[in-house]
């Protein structure tokens, strides 16, 4: 089973994702803020991580830099409403940068791609 | 004249002649003439002397007939000098009786009002022409009565076609009893003293309208007209020389005058006898015609460098004073060039001389009429040129001032704009994330539910009514942060055509279904400018579809590319509604939409586009007649 971790701060949007992502047969598992997606990181060795940027606590670009420090091996997609971070460099760790969209077929599409080509390389 | 024997009487007159010559000074305007007049009495009163001596001799000797006949040879001798003396100095003499018919009248007279047979006899009034007869105001009559009388002065055209300005005296004659018994009118010319008068007129009348500010143009053909007009300076050309600080040279302007002797007689046929004032030469300024002669063409191409003053026209700006060239075959100071460019050997050169500082030169000649240049022209011609120069500073200054206003409105305009773009991108930019996460989840859940079946069929059509709407919201909201992205174009060379080809294409189908007939016509080898594709095709889409949406019937669009000097210039004309009055100004300004679907960053997006490639965007429109965006783009 592939396990997704999804960081987001949005109670609802959490739940949307979960919702989408557990229908394409995905195993989720959600984070609301950068210290707590530290942790599930570590406890649940996800697949993949969906990560925004403006959660509390810890921002997600630094997040993202924590958990690559520790397993540089996990793919990350960043998901955010900002499209002004893709000129970020810190950004460019990601496997991927989405901007927010109610349409969640680029998400998906996005998750699959990535883990395809994990999938190739390793 | 009849010729009577010397008398006592005769010597009498002549003195009073000369009194009455010595009280009229200061009445006639030409001081030179009266003195020559009296110089002339006083020749003719030594010789009456003498005259007199010889007819006491010839009491003496009244038996000696043989003598008396070479003595009275000697006065017909005598008196045949003193008709030529009378009739070459230069003043008409006529002598009238008290009933103002004409006892005699000499030659000059003659001469200058065009009699072709002899006066005597006739009333003063069929040769003076003259409309105060037999009223108070007749000259004759107010000597009579012992007054002064003057007749104000008059234009006419003598027997050799010149026209000249006269003015005619009365002179009371009076006989032993001391009573008036015939006038002698004295006609002296005054045309140089009229033209003097005429050209002070015209400096005070320039003084007036140049304390106005004119425009430079304007003000350069009035002043070059005024130097060529007929009746003030009269010189047949004038060519204007303007300094150019910048580049150290002295450039031709303007020149005035006629091309051709056949041009310049006919000019001249026009000008006589019109006496314009000033005010309507400015009224009826009309500097079309002048600036395609052939004069004025070459003078433009007339450039003359400040750094070695080897030409007159420099010299002059260095000296600042006026130079007169009278042969210019010879003098060292013309080369040859200027002499064939001018194509006259005697002209003047007169410095424009503003805040003791050259601004230019004038240089006039008299090439049709080869009329010599006098010192005195020159002399009224450098008080005219002075006050011309303080005029030119002054509209050049006001231009400059003009140009600066110009140029602040628009930086001030500019600035509006773009601080309008970076409040609205700061803002709009915080506004827009705030809103796309709340949207992204309602979209996404609406799209979660739309793949539920359900019983009622108007769920299904409500969600999908959701679903479309948080669609459009977040394609405004795309527009929006693109003004927050910090976008440098990241530029390569390219081809507009081929960007605009890329883009029609697209867009194929579009203007099909509109019903767009396109019409593109690009011109050939135009080189590659260095632009960032994908946001100039952005700008191509965004102005098309205007275009289109501006002609819901369907219609006409052109799409031209050219190149122009160092930008290429790109216009999308359309047949369409056009955009109103008052629409026009503001149609660059975020979220500005006539559109009922409009966002209304389209243009704006282009604008900064545009601008950030260092290009304009300008659109003309004419409604109900279409509108024409034109896109300049560097080419370098």
């Amino acid at each position: 089973m592939t396990t997704v971790l999804v960081v987001e701060d949005d109670k609802n949007q959490r739940l949307l994702y979960e919702q989408e992502l557990k229908l394409e047969g995905y195993e989720v598992v959600t984070a609301s803020d950068g210290k707590e997606a530290l942790e599930k990181a570590q406890e649940q060795l996800p697949n993949i991580i969906i990560m925004d940027i403006n959660i509390p606590k810890m921002d997600g670009i630094e997040t993202m830099g924590k958990i690559l420090s520790r397993n540089k091996e996990i793919p990350i997609i960043i998901n955010t409403a900002y499209s002004n971070y893709k000129d970020n460099f810190m950004s460019w760790a990601a496997d991927a940068y989405i901007v927010k969209s109610s349409d969640l077929s680029e998400l998906k599409n996005t998750v699959k791609e990535v883990l395809a080509k994990r999938a190739e390389d390793s | 004249m009849k010729k009577k024997p010397l008398s006592s009487s005769q010597v009498g007159t002549l003195k009073k002649i000369k009194k009455m010559l010595s009280k009229s000074k200061g009445k006639v305007l030409d001081d030179n003439l009266l003195g020559s007049l009296e110089e002339m009495c006083e020749d003719l009163g030594s010789q009456l002397k003498k005259r007199e001596v010889g007819a006491g001799n010839l009491s003496v000797k009244n038996e000696e007939n043989e003598e008396s006949k070479i003595l009275e040879e000697q006065i017909q001798e005598e008196r045949e000098i003193f008709d030529n003396v009378i009739d070459v100095m230069g003043a008409g003499l006529c002598l009238i009786d008290k009933n103002s018919k004409i006892i005699w009248a000499n030659d000059t007279l003659k001469e200058w009002l065009n009699l072709n047979e002899s006066p005597v006899g006739d009333h003063c009034s069929d040769i003076y022409h003259c409309d105060v007869v037999g009223t108070d105001k007749c000259p004759a009559e107010l000597v009579l009565k012992g007054k002064e009388g003057h007749m104000i002065q008059s234009w006419v055209t003598t027997k050799a076609k010149k026209r000249m300005c006269i003015q005619h005296i009365a002179i009371p004659i009076t006989n032993k009893n001391s009573e008036t018994d015939n006038i002698l009118l004295l006609t002296v010319d005054v045309t140089e003293n009229e033209k003097m008068v005429h050209r002070l007129l015209l400096l005070q009348q320039f003084g007036e309208i140049t304390q106005g500010t004119l425009h430079l143009d304007k003000l350069l053909h009035l002043i070059l007209t005024c130097i060529t007009a007929d009746y003030s300076f009269g010189f047949n050309r004038a060519t204007l020389f303007l300094i150019n600080k910048e580049l150290n040279v002295l450039n031709g302007k303007l020149a005035i005058g006629p091309s051709s002797s056949e041009e310049a007689t006919r000019i001249l046929k026009e000008m006589s006898g019109s006496h314009n004032s000033l005010i309507d030469i400015v009224d009826k300024l009309d500097y079309s015609h002048n600036i395609d002669t052939p004069l004025n063409t070459m003078t433009k191409l007339l450039v003359y460098s400040l750094a070695d003053a080897k030409e007159v026209v420099t010299l002059c700006t260095k000296e600042k004073k006026p130079i007169i060239v009278k042969d210019a075959a010879k003098d060292t100071r013309v080369t040859d060039e200027f002499r064939k460019a001018l194509g006259v050997n005697e002209f003047v050169c007169v410095p424009l001389i503003a805040k003791s500082e050259p601004i230019g030169v004038i240089v006039a000649d008299n090439v049709y009429t080869a009329e010599p240049i006098s010192d005195e022209r020159v002399n009224t011609l450098t008080m005219f040129v002075s006050q011309a120069s303080l005029a030119i500073e002054n509209a050049e200054t006001y231009k400059r001032l003009e140009d600066k206003i110009n140029q602040l409105t628009e930086t001030q305009q500019r600035l509006i704009r773009s601080e309008k773009l970076a409040a609205i991108g700061s803002m709009s930019s915080y506004v827009a994330h705030e809103i796309r996460n709340p949207l992204v989840t309602i979209g996404g859940f609406a799209k979660t539910l739309s793949r539920f079946t359900f019983t009622d069929a108007k769920i299904k059509v409500n969600i999908d009514i959701i679903i479309e709407e948080v669609k459009r919201l977040e394609k405004i909201l795309n527009n929006i942060t693109d003004f927050g992205k910090p976008s440098k174009p990241e530029k390569i060379d390219a081809q507009i055509c081929e960007i605009m080809e890329n883009t029609c294409l697209l867009m194929d189908n579009y203007f099909q279904e509109k019903h767009i007939t396109l019409q593109k016509k690009y011109e050939t080898g135009m080189p590659e400018v260095p632009v960032d594709p994908t946001q100039i095709k952005q700008v191509f889409l965004n102005i098309l579809m205007n275009a289109v949406e501006s002609m819901p019937d369907g219609g006409k669009l052109d799409v031209n590319i050219e190149s122009v000097d160092e930008s290429i210039r790109i216009y999308i004309i359309d047949t369409g509604k056009g955009i109103q009055q008052g629409v026009l100004q503001n149609i660059y300004d975020p979220f500005f939409t006539t559109k009922p679907s409009g966002t209304g960053v389209g243009l704006s997006v282009s604008l900064k586009i545009i601008e950030d490639h260092g290009g304009t965007i300008d659109a003309i429109s004419e409604q109900e007649k279409g509108t024409t965006m034109l896109l300049t783009l560097p080419i370098k």
